[in-house]
């Protein structure tokens, strides 16, 4: 990812004057990073839920909830399209 | 599900957690210790253990259907275990669990001594350890201790069996072929972690806490016994190592005086835990009531561990400790009431928390 972003930096400056990274890439890597976060959190809650679930089938909802908790990164990460766009 | 992959602590503590909170409480035992035993089987059908008592109705009644049950289902709950589990968190369970093989293995050596039939050798196992089914039917069915010694070649148990098996050819007592098969178990649960390097503040720190304390309680009980009961003994025959409470050559000193034994526990690290069930075991006459406190204070040491640390193995751990633990109250429950002891007497020999 890191190494990613240097090459575009890097081929930014070589073309001169240009921003070394326009707002939409930059909305853009923002959005991926934070949809990888939720991703990384909804792994273990998940898995949590899921075993919660097997056990005792009330849990359902609650375990839904609580899987969906962090879906709230990516939500706010979305805003920044807006906010650029 | 198998030793390999990552460990999937998130998956096992969820179920884990629920089975725990499913056990027996408080008031399940209050209304347990007053009922027959047809009762109490009545009662378990309508919980977690029905589908056991179902299974067995028919052959069995009584209190022997009662402990069947119970053993099934502890197995059950154990293989359960270590299906959900995955890489270093299976394997770590995997090593605990062979506490029942160590199990099965006296089960196998006793019945053959008292002259056993297959068959009750055969229900009196728990099948949750490493041992598999065709092992253990040529355990029940081996006529001889020599010849389960034999079969226990090529398992962890192998190399202080040989050395016992003579001890038990000349005198003819059970007690060093026992000894020697728990000493292997516990000796053998490090097996996997380096003590040394590890950080005790890590998750697999605190697991080796629990079983250092496992074996440190395990070590206080047999000093207790021998000490009480003044045998000529050689206690360090009776020392398990890789505890932190005792060192080797200590034991022998302390076993000597009881006072001195009981002064040097309340001075250990677990004296504060303990320090109520110390100051009773002065003036009682029985040790059992102190046992009972070991055992709750390890309980309580495991549920502690597991609310701290949920990302380990330690509910895994405390949830095998708990279950184990019920099985034996409800055991003392139906055997109580079979030869007609007291609710108060029956209420003494449980460990609740």
């Amino acid at each position: 990812m890191i190494e990613a972003l240097s090459v575009v930096l890097s081929q930014a400056q070589a073309t001169g004057g240009a921003p070394a990274l326009e707002p939409q890439a930059a909305a853009a890597i923002a959005v991926g990073l934070a949809a990888i976060a939720t991703g990384y959190a909804q792994r273990g809650i998940g898995s949590a839920a899921v075993g919660a679930v097997a056990e005792d089938s009330d849990n359902l909802i609650s375990g839904l909830i609580f899987t969906a908790i962090p879906e709230t990164l990516i939500i706010i990460a979305f805003v920044t399209i807006f906010i650029v766009g | 599900m198998s030793a390999t992959g990552s460990s999937n602590p998130e998956y096992v503590n969820a179920r884990v957690r629920s089975r725990r909170a499913a056990l027996f409480a408080e008031e399940d035992y209050r209304k347990l210790v007053r009922m027959g035993t047809g009762e109490i089987a009545r009662y378990m059908e309508e919980t977690e253990y029905e589908t056991e008592m179902n299974e067995l109705g028919a052959r069995h009644s009584g209190v022997d259907l009662i402990e069947y049950a119970l053993n099934r289902n502890l197995a059950k709950n154990f293989e359960d275990l270590l299906d959900w589990a995955d890489g270093e968190l299976h394997n770590l369970i995997a090593n605990y669990l062979r506490k029942f093989d160590a199990w099965n293995a006296k089960t196998a050596i006793r019945g053959a001594y008292s002259g056993a039939s297959p068959d009750e050798i055969q229900t009196d196992f728990i099948r949750a350890g490493e041992f598999d089914d065709e092992l253990l039917d040529s355990l029940a069915n081996a006529g001889s201790i020599e010849e389960i010694v034999e079969l226990l070649d090529g398992t962890i148990f192998e190399e202080g069996l040989e050395a016992a098996f003579e001890d038990f050819e000349d005198q003819d007592v059970l007690v060093p072929l026992e000894n020697a098969i728990d000493k292997t178990f516990y000796e053998h649960l490090l097996d996997d972690v380096n003590t040394i390097t590890l950080n005790p503040n890590s998750p697999k720190g605190l697991y080796v806490e629990v079983l250092q304390a496992e074996i440190d309680f395990r070590n206080v009980r047999n000093a207790l016994r021998l000490s009480r009961t003044g045998t000529d003994l050689d206690p360090e025959e009776y020392y398990i190592e890789g505890g932190k409470l005792f060192k080797e050559g200590e034991l022998r000193q302390l076993v000597g005086s009881f006072d001195d034994l009981v002064e040097y526990i309340r001075d250990s690290p677990y004296g504060e835990d303990l320090s109520n069930a110390l100051a009773d075991l002065s003036e009682a006459e029985s040790l059992s009531a102190f046992e009972q406190a070991l055992d709750a204070a390890l309980l309580e040491y495991s549920d502690t561990l597991s609310h701290s640390h949920p990302i380990s193995i330690c509910s895994a751990l405390s949830y095998i400790l708990a279950k184990e633990r019920e099985i034996e109250n409800v055991r003392a429950i139906a055997r109580g009431r079979e030869v007609g002891l007291s609710v108060d007497e029956i209420e003494t020999e449980l460990v609740v928390i």
